[in-house]
């Protein structure tokens, strides 16, 4: 008997794929791309919030924590997609690297995880779990035991990468406002 | 080469500024022209400020690669959020362009309860229950180290309660985009809470009874375990890993009774290792806010050192749902341990005997009734039934041990948390059975 079931063990390691790398899931080329398919090119633009602004923010309850953002924009011919933004967030221990896209009219299109080092929680890679984000804009309450519901075992990481995406679509969204943004 | 570039865009700003001193020609000297030159300087300005600051950055990252070649080991001020939402070029995984945080990060959890006995207020007890410091070290971006030493109840020496324990120390390497390896001393994969044991992360002052009399958390072995996730939200465990010590059971004791895996478990300390254990678990996750799950440890217990083999089989089935502001679990446990008779005979009469078999379930509801900003207050209410001998081996009649009475225990209480890192609790436990032990129960905790 526990010749066997090491056996397995064994074999389920045997079977893994051959190429050994990091847990960097994508890059953020690869995470824009998939987002916005349509997309011919991407425009870096860095936006920078004032004072007002993120007093704006914190007002809505969002910690702003930086004024200074790079945006992607996605662009067919002259023609505006959306905006992908990556950003990093602790989950509970380590860093958790993503990225937002979000289309013309302000709602969230897909959440990609690009980096993930935490021992437990990495189920927030699922699709079914970041699925829950899309069609999403700043009108809803994008807080986890709301409208985004929780991964048991991976609660910090579903609340800290929760709240990091909705400040990206409040931070969009008020560049969108003052010009900032097409 | 870039000091080449540097005089070639000085020398550009110095002949324009020339340019401008020179006396006024009537023809050339318009104000567009002069408006051209303007900006053509400050251009030419800007191109210079940014190889300057580019120069600057290059030599700052040099100066901080050979600090940190001398100094690898930064600790993380604080994990609650990065500094800023750009990546960190000082910090990427080589060519990714992905952020790895700091290196090495210090991790702490604990709690400090208060327990009065509502029957006899004589025996209320406060105690700092556990301490616990976590080191995590990355060497690279595929491989960490995981570590956590504990101090239980406050103080440990000869002539006080205290124990210092190593809770966790393993290697993790991550194989390939879904497989994971770990070695050396890590939580067996069993349960809701045995992984997941912070106070921040359970409801009630004290663990549940099922995941501590039937369960033995937080229960460590020394192994190998290898970890799949899957994106259709399958999770898989599986290891091969020390196990328990059937032969460490003290009949005279009562430690048996309250739990009998937690009696002859051995937590890596020089661990008799002849017989070796397996486990595998199973969790899907395939739907947001469910969890359903399982898992299984089996192994020999004896080491050769007995009359008789034995092996110590421990199952569990658990599920967890997070609709909204619910959160339900419910879980059942059963443990076995095979051919005690011959183990037990000779201590027939003594106070506790091994148990052939040992169970528990229980059910949760947890409801999170109010919150402001990062304050949340959640009542909860947990049922359980657990019975640590549930049956005995047929040791011949007159002798073998009636089994155990089935406990069970309703908690009633509330969780109120400050932000995810800080907790307080209170709550009320009623037992059936040992209803001397009804008590009142208060408790804070923290995790970062």
């Amino acid at each position: 008997m526990r010749l066997v079931l090491a056996g397995t063990t064994v074999a389920a390691l045997a079977a893994a794929p051959a190429s050994a790398f990091a847990v960097d899931y994508l890059s953020l080329e690869e995470a824009q791309r998939l987002m916005f398919p349509d997309a011919d090119h991407f425009d870096s633009r860095e936006i920078a919030l004032d004072a007002t602004q993120l007093q704006a923010l914190d007002a809505q309850g969002i910690r702003g924590r930086s004024a200074r953002w790079t945006v992607r924009i996605a662009r067919h011919g002259d023609a505006t997609l959306g905006v992908v933004v990556a950003d990093a967030v602790i989950g509970k221990f380590e860093l958790i690297s993503y990225a937002v896209g979000i289309d013309g009219d302000g709602a969230i299109r897909q959440i990609e995880i690009l980096s993930y080092r935490e021992s437990h929680g990495g189920e927030i890679r699922l699709p079914a779990w970041r699925r829950q984000f899309v069609g999403k804009t700043q009108a809803a309450p994008l807080r986890v035991g709301d409208d985004i519901a929780n991964i048991s075992g991976a609660t910090l990481s579903c609340t800290h990468v929760t709240e990091g995406v909705r400040r990206i679509v409040a931070v969009v969204a008020l560049a969108r406002r003052n010009g900032s943004l097409p | 080469m870039k000091f080449h570039r540097l005089r070639v865009a000085a020398a550009c700003v110095a002949a324009s500024a020339a340019l401008l001193a020179a006396p006024a020609n009537a023809q050339s000297a318009s104000e567009i022209e002069l408006a051209r030159r303007l900006d053509q300087l400050a251009a030419e300005l800007a191109s210079v400020k940014a190889e300057l600051a580019r120069m600057q950055r290059e030599r700052a990252s040099a100066t901080a690669a050979a600090a940190a070649a001398s100094a690898p080991a930064a600790v993380a001020a604080s994990p609650a959020v990065v500094a800023s939402p750009v990546v960190a070029s000082e910090s990427q995984a080589q060519g990714s362009g992905i952020a790895l945080g700091p290196s090495t990060v210090l991790t702490s959890y604990g709690e400090i309860h208060y327990n009065r006995p509502t029957h006899d207020s004589s025996k209320a007890v406060a105690d700092l229950t556990r301490f616990v410091l976590g080191l995590q070290h990355r060497f690279d971006e595929k491989t960490k180290l995981v570590t956590e030493l504990e101090v239980e109840h406050a103080v440990s020496s000869s002539s006080d309660p205290g124990e210092v324990e190593i809770e966790q120390a393993f290697i993790e390497r991550q194989l390939a985009r879904q497989w994971t390896l770990r070695a050396g001393l890590f939580l067996i994969p069993a349960g809701l809470l045995n992984e997941n044991h912070e106070p921040t992360a359970f409801y009630g002052v004290e663990r549940n009874f099922v995941e501590t009399a039937i369960i033995p958390s937080t229960w460590r072995e020394g192994g190998l375990q290898v970890v799949g996730s899957f994106d259709n939200g399958v999770t898989t465990q599986l290891g091969v890993t020390t196990g328990f010590d059937l032969t460490k059971w003290d009949a005279t004791s009562n430690e048996g009774r309250e739990s009998p895996l937690g009696a002859i478990h051995q937590e890596l300390a020089l661990a008799k290792a002849r017989d070796l254990s397996v486990f595998g678990a199973v969790n899907w996750r395939g739907v947001p806010g469910l969890l359903v799950g399982g898992s299984v440890f089996t192994g020999g217990a004896t080491h050769g050192q007995a009359t008789t083999s034995s092996r110590v089989t421990l199952w569990d089935v658990h599920t967890r749902y997070t609709p909204g502001r619910w959160d339900l679990s419910a879980l059942y446990s059963r443990g076995t341990i095979s051919n005690t008779a011959a183990f037990n005979t000779p201590l027939v009469g003594s106070a506790s005997l091994v148990p052939a078999s040992f169970d528990g379930w229980y059910g949760q509801a947890a409801f999170r009734l109010w919150s402001r900003g990062d304050l949340s207050l959640a009542p909860f209410v947990r049922w359980e039934e657990f019975n640590t001998a549930r049956s005995f081996a047929s040791l011949g009649t007159g002798l073998t041990p009636d089994a155990a009475p089935t406990e069970r225990v309703i908690t009633v209480g509330a969780n109120f948390n400050v932000g995810p890192g800080i907790v307080f609790k209170a709550d009320y436990q009623r037992f059936r059975v040992s209803s001397d032990a009804d008590r009142f129960n208060l408790g804070m905790g923290w995790s970062f």
